[in-house]
């Protein structure tokens, strides 16, 4: 079976809340453009209001701290509405404001000072001398567990071992397989080759299923 | 035949479907003949599987709203941008 990434377009056409009062609910993406565009106040409160959510959102996921992510919400609004005009509507609107939160987070991370980060050598498969698998992490049946998981609690902690893996790593595997750009498109927005893309997601996910043991030994 | 090695260095090809077809067979062949492997590449599937679930969509974890403070902030930051 191949592998293939979640689109990144969303399945579900996007509704606006009313152009004209915030509770009423059917105005089209054009109209709402087209109030952006002229620049009415209102219509910037509308989007804020409403878009807000998948800005949150997404920050969250790239950014570790709570004051970052703060700061990126602003930061992401201002480059939207700066912006608005050379949105020429080749992917939906929700499409383009997530592409802009994550630049947005990038650029945040790329400025801070790289933190100290922990190797991940520990996490990735090992090999003898004549290239055999080494590591029997494959192996692990569910008594290793021995409790029961929700699907909350395996949500929360993937989320967590995500986040613990190097920015170089998690990065990549963000953009890959939770936010589903290319290879290509994902080796773009990071300003590096696409080998670099393919290695950096291979020892990502490698690490992640280290990280990920526990939980896949309930799940087998 | 692959080594394990080889079998992982282009476990990401193999995935994309970029590989040339009698690569591809020979990876079908590895995955039938190593165990190891065989479970590696399944559990490595989960991880991809369960990392997209922990999100549920890209949009997942999004808050119900917004806290109303963020919100005004933000408006008053492009106000005065």
């Amino acid at each position: 079976m191949v592998f293939e990434p979640i689109a990144v377009d969303d399945a579900e056409a996007p509704k606006y809340i009313g152009v004209s009062d915030p509770q009423d609910v059917g105005a089209t993406e054009t109209e709402l453009l087209e109030c952006l565009r002229a620049g009415e106040e209102r219509c910037f409160e509308i989007l804020v209001r409403h878009l807000g959510p998948l800005v949150l959102a997404t920050a969250k996921r790239y950014l570790r701290s709570e004051a970052d992510t703060a700061d990126c919400f602003q930061d992401t609004f201002l480059a939207i509405f700066e912006g608005i005009n050379k949105f020429e509507q080749r992917s939906s609107l929700r499409t383009w404001v997530r592409g802009i939160t994550i630049n947005q987070c990038l650029m945040r991370i790329r400025k801070q000072k790289r933190r100290q980060e922990e190797s991940i050598e520990h996490l990735l498969p090992v090999f003898d001398e004549n290239g055999n698998r080494m590591d029997m992490s494959g192996m692990i049946r569910p008594s290793a567990l021995g409790a029961s998981i929700d699907t909350t609690h395996v949500k929360r902690i993937v989320r967590e071992k995500i986040n613990e893996l190097p920015d170089d790593y998690r990065l990549v595997l963000l953009l890959r397989d939770i936010d589903g750009y290319t290879t290509k498109e994902t080796a773009a927005i990071l300003r590096i080759r696409i080998n670099a893309v393919k290695t950096r997601l291979h020892r990502a996910r490698s690490a992640l299923k280290s990280l990920l043991t526990p939980v896949l030994a309930y799940g087998e | 035949m692959l080594t394990c090695k080889e079998f992982d260095d282009f476990m990401v090809d193999y995935l994309e479907g970029g590989l040339p077809v009698w690569q591809k067979f020979m990876y079908w062949l590895h995955v039938k003949m190593c165990r190891e492997c065989a479970n590696f590449i399944r559990q490595y599937r989960r991880v991809i599987a369960l990392g997209q679930q922990a999100f549920d969509s890209p949009d997942s974890a999004v808050p119900d709203s917004v806290p109303e403070e963020l919100i005004k902030a933000a408006l008053a930051h492009l106000k005065s941008s």
